[in-house]
C-alpha cells in the first residue's frame, strides 16, 4: 500500500504565472511520454516480474513517478494561477479553459486526454524492461524540447531535475535488464519469456 | 497462521484503524475523542511495526536495519501469495 508525505520531491517557486508554457508542460503530466503514464507503466509491470531487484525497481520508480505526477502539477498550477483573461486569450489557453478552467487536467499538449494506449504491460520481462528504458529516453527528449521553448528560470529549475531524474531511471532499469539476461541461458539470451509462474523458484529469506 | 501472518495482521489492524480514523478527522479537525483514538492506535502500531521489522524486515525503506545487505529486495513481496 502507499502512503503520503506533505512535501514535493523539489520545491516549485514560480512568480509569474504563464499559460503558455503551461499549455507545453502539461503534456508531461498526461502526454504519450509523461509521468502518468510512467507510474501507471511501472505499477503494473512489476506484478508479472520474477526477480527480486526487478520487482524492487519498478515499486521504487513507478512510486518516485507519482511524486512527478505532482511536480508537474505543481509546476501548472502555479503557471496558471492569477491569470488574466487577456493572457488566456492571448496565449490561446481559451480551448482548455472552457473546460477545464484553472483545473489540473491530465491530457497531452495536443489535448488528447491521457491514455494507457501509450504503454504497454506484456508480461514478458524484457519486452517490459526494454520499453521501459525507451520511455525514460522519450520523457528525456521531451524534457529537452521543454527546455528549448522555456525562459523562466523558475520553471527551468524544476523541469531540469526531472530531467535528470530519467536519465537516472534509464540507468537503473539498464541495470535491472542486465540482470535479469544474467539468469537466462545463452541460447535466449534475447528472446525469452521467464514470466509465466513460480512461487517456488524465487529466492526468499523465509 | 504462522507468526509472520499474525504480526502483519495485527499491523495491518493497527494501519487500518488509523487510515479510517484520519479520514474522519479530515472533515472534523477538532473532534478531541477522535484526536485521542488516533494517538492510542499510533501508539499500538508503533510497537506492532517495530515487532515485525526485527523479525521479518522492512515495512517502508527506513526500516533498514541490516548494515551489510539492502533488505527492501528481499521477497515475498506483497502481492505474492506464497508459502514461506
Amino acid at each position: 500500500m502507499w502512503s503520503y508525505d506533505k512535501k514535493l520531491e523539489y520545491p516549485v517557486k514560480i512568480k509569474t504565472p504563464n499559460p503558455a508554457m503551461a499549455k507545453v508542460i502539461i503534456t508531461q503530466l498526461g502526454g504519450p511520454d509523461g509521468e502518468l503514464g510512467a507510474a501507471t507503466r511501472y505499477l503494473s509491470q512489476r506484478y508479472s516480474m520474477p526477480y527480486d531487484e526487478v520487482k524492487a525497481i519498478l515499486t521504487d520508480v513507478g512510486t518516485e513517478e507519482l511524486a512527478h505526477v505532482e511536480l508537474v502539477s505543481a509546476i501548472l498550477y502555479q503557471l496558471t494561477k492569477n491569470m488574466t483573461i487577456q493572457q488566456i486569450k492571448n496565449d490561446g489557453f481559451d480551448t482548455y479553459f472552457v473546460d477545464h478552467t484553472a483545473g489540473i487536467y491530465a491530457q497531452a499538449a495536443s489535448g488528447t486526454p491521457f491514455s494507457t494506449q501509450t504503454l504497454q504491460v506484456t508480461g514478458d520481462t524484457i519486452a517490459d524492461l526494454t520499453e521501459d528504458l525507451a520511455a525514460e529516453q522519450k520523457a528525456r527528449l521531451s524534457y529537452d524540447n521543454i527546455l528549448r521553448l522555456v525562459d523562466d528560470p523558475d520553471v527551468r529549475d524544476p523541469i531540469k531535475f526531472l530531467r535528470e531524474r530519467e536519465i537516472v531511471h534509464f540507468q537503473r532499469f539498464g541495470e535491472a535488464l542486465r540482470k535479469t539476461q544474467e539468469q537466462l541461458d545463452s541460447k535466449n539470451f534475447y528472446a525469452f519469456n521467464p514470466s509465466f509462474d513460480r512461487c517456488k523458484n524465487n529466492r526468499s529469506r523465509r | 497462521m504462522n507468526n509472520r501472518e499474525t504480526l502483519l495482521k495485527r499491523l495491518q489492524i493497527c494501519d487500518f484503524t488509523l487510515t479510517e480514523v484520519a479520514l474522519f478527522l479530515d472533515t472534523h479537525p477538532d473532534h478531541q475523542e477522535a484526536l485521542e483514538y488516533y494517538q492510542k492506535y499510533l501508539a499500538l502500531r508503533e510497537e506492532a511495526l517495530q515487532e515485525y521489522v526485527k523479525r521479518f524486515g522492512p515495512i517502508t525503506q527506513a526500516d533498514q536495519k541490516n548494515s551489510t545487505s539492502w533488505e527492501w529486495v528481499k521477497g515475498p513481496w506483497p502481492w505474492e501469495n506464497c508459502e514461506v
